[in-house]
């Protein structure tokens, strides 16, 4: 009877946490203040009530008080504050599992807790808590996001940021969704964002709220929308408030005073993404087409990859110097006097034709650029290398992907994530830069594999998130491409009701 | 995983010109074949002898160490008619050679960016 106010102040703050979670405007500041005052409400009367049976001999029923009503409103404190920065991954694990209230399956938050500890646990001290968050993430069936947001702090932990930014990027794909890990997770991604000054990305992905947002998270996403310039971002004092909720103060002060003032430095982001980077003044439109060809093709071979332009520059050069008539009449001449064999002229373009395709179709795939609309010898060429050579390697990825199905080869499923994960990822590059009719061919493999895949880890494996993850995105695929008998099985396999540790979910499927 | 993507393995773009004969020879394209084969024996015997100025030499991209294998792999190919017109063409046409270091040295990623995740909370 005495207890049952502080369950409804206990309630009450789930409500604030849970609320804030689906905003980012103006009430995630009056929620999480509600939460924070809630929260200290808790502990004050927790605490006083433990020092009172303290005070009062009763030692011993002070303990139970303080787990079970001065910890848990401290919790995620505990975590951030004490646990994480000692690299105490098994205490981050219980307080997490036990102590913060992270609903149903708080088991997912532990592991997550415990994965971001090992990511400041020194390296030479890391090798245990690796070894025993793998264990158990592997023991935990169907995979999760939880599974997958370990996974992507262990390899951040590693140092393997690209494979950790692909993991924490695909976790949406997973329809089982436990809010305090989603959270944890578009944190990470937050930070990296804003580590690596890629602002405009974090701005687009606030834009889309993918992820609830931590204090962290709104705030470093407030300084991504006033320096992207982004309409509706927030203005000074709502900055400030965002600030002062967030964690860190001292260390993002500067981004905060950097803001205000006005003074933005330039980031990569607000470059450009066309921005030729060659110098094209140092290329006389006077000289002869073969020297400017050349010239650009040196420019785009720097350590800095090239830009779209630039790229297509290079290309129409070749073409124009490959095609003139001063260039065939030269090396004609030239071999003659050489004593070259006959047809060294004829042959010698032809090598140097697929040399420069060979160089143009390396740099393309480095920068992820498509092939330029180009009609000329380098041109043509190269549209037929970048749209067969994806095509293959492609259908190749998914070919063995699909094979282990016949195989027999069972891995684990987080393992099975990854190597979806890589081939979604080659996938959506690879129709980023071949267009519409490359991403119809590359699709009906795609489907076929996929398909299979998909049945095959629903059926035997019982792994519903991961089926249905890529039954989803196969059947937004078939829906790009209008593959009408994809759309029909897509729609009736993402129909079914996913079995997960949060209970049966259904999702919303767009209509046809 | 099989995404199409250039592998450091790879030779780079641009390293055929820097690669190419003449430049490795550091001689004009309309060079003879004598003074192609004196310059050969010239640069090997300083490379025998270890003279610093025979190590490098320069290419449109900047400085590249320069081979005894190089040396002979550049006057072979340079001896055959057909792979010198070929390298004729490059050379030619290509910029001028430049003495500064090809590559930058390799930057050491600034601690910034670990610093800042980690005084966020997600690294070491």
């Amino acid at each position: 009877m005495y207890y049952l106010p502080y369950f409804l102040f206990a309630k009450l703050h789930q409500l604030a946490i849970d609320a804030r979670r689906r905003t980012r405007t103006g009430r995630y500041l009056v929620y999480s203040v509600l939460a924070g005052v809630v929260a200290a409400l808790l502990f004050a009367v927790g605490a006083a009530f433990a020092v009172l049976l303290v005070v009062v001999g009763l030692w011993w029923l002070a303990i139970p008080i303080v787990l079970f009503m001065a910890l848990p409103p401290i919790a995620t404190l505990a975590i951030r504050h004490v646990a994480v920065p000692l690299g105490w991954y098994r205490v981050a694990y219980y307080l997490g599992a036990t102590f913060a209230r992270a609903g149903k399956d708080a088991a997912a938050f532990g592991y997550v807790c415990a994965a971001w500890a090992l990511t400041r646990r020194r390296r030479d001290r890391a090798g245990d808590a690796e070894a025993w968050l793998a264990r158990h993430r592997d023991a935990r069936l169907p995979l999760g996001d939880a599974e997958v947001v370990t996974t992507g702090l262990i390899a951040a932990a590693r140092g393997d940021l690209i494979a950790a930014r692909q993991l924490m990027a695909s976790t949406p794909m997973i329809v089982e969704a436990h809010p305090a890990v989603r959270e944890l997770c578009g944190e990470w991604l937050a930070v990296d964002a804003a580590t690596r000054g890629a602002w405009a990305e974090l701005a687009r992905s606030a834009e889309t709220a993918a992820f609830p947002a931590t204090p962290l998270t709104w705030f470093l996403e407030g300084i991504a929308a006033r320096k992207a310039r982004v309409e509706g971002a927030p203005g000074d004092a709502e900055l400030l408030g965002r600030w002062l909720l967030a964690p860190h103060r001292l260390t993002t002060r500067a981004l905060l005073d950097e803001v205000r003032t006005g003074i933005v430095p330039p980031t990569p982001a607000a470059v450009p993404i066309d921005a030729p980077t060659i110098a094209e003044a140092e290329l006389p439109p006077d000289r002869p087409p073969l020297p400017r060809a050349i010239t650009a093709l040196l420019a785009v071979s720097g350590d800095v990859l090239p830009t779209r332009i630039a790229f297509a520059h290079a290309v129409a050069m070749w073409d124009a110097a490959l095609g003139d008539g001063a260039t065939r009449a030269w090396l004609a001449l030239r071999a003659t006097e050489l004593d070259a064999p006959l047809g060294a002229a004829d042959r010698a373009l032809r090598e140097v034709t697929t040399m420069v395709v060979d160089d143009l179709a390396a740099l393309a795939d480095a920068a992820a650029l498509g092939a330029p609309k180009a009609a000329g010898p380098v041109g043509d060429a190269l549209a037929r290398r970048l749209r067969h050579g994806r095509l293959d390697s492609l259908e190749a990825g998914f070919t063995r992907w699909a094979q282990r199905r016949a195989d027999g080869a069972v891995r684990l499923a987080i393992d099975e994530w990854r190597e979806f994960v890589a081939l979604y990822s080659a996938y959506g590059a690879a129709v980023a830069v071949g267009g519409t009719e490359l991403r119809r061919l590359a699709f009906q493999h795609a489907w076929t594999c996929g398909n299979k895949m998909a049945a095959w880890l629903w059926n035997a494996r019982n792994e519903y998130a991961l089926s249905h993850a890529i039954s989803r995105w196969l059947y937004d695929e078939a829906l790009a491409v209008g593959d009408t008998e994809a759309i029909d099985l897509g729609y009736r396999n993402c129909q079914l009701e996913i079995p997960t540790r949060l209970g049966r979910i259904t999702t919303p499927i767009a209509q046809r | 995983m099989t995404a199409t993507t250039a592998t450091s393995d790879a030779p780079r773009p641009g390293d055929r010109i820097a690669e190419n004969p003449f430049f490795v020879l550091a001689l004009s394209p309309e060079a003879t074949r004598l003074e192609i084969e004196r310059e050969a024996q010239k640069l090997l015997g300083m490379l025998e002898l270890g003279f610093p100025e025979a190590q490098i030499y320069a290419t449109p991209l900047g400085s590249r160490p320069r081979s005894a294998e190089l040396v002979r792999a550049a006057v072979a190919a340079l001896r055959d008619p057909y792979q010198r017109l070929v390298a004729e063409l490059w050379a030619r046409h290509a910029p001028p050679p430049i003495a500064a270091p090809a590559v930058a040295e390799a930057t050491t990623p600034t601690t910034d960016a670990s610093s800042l995740r980690a005084r966020l909370g997600w690294g070491r």
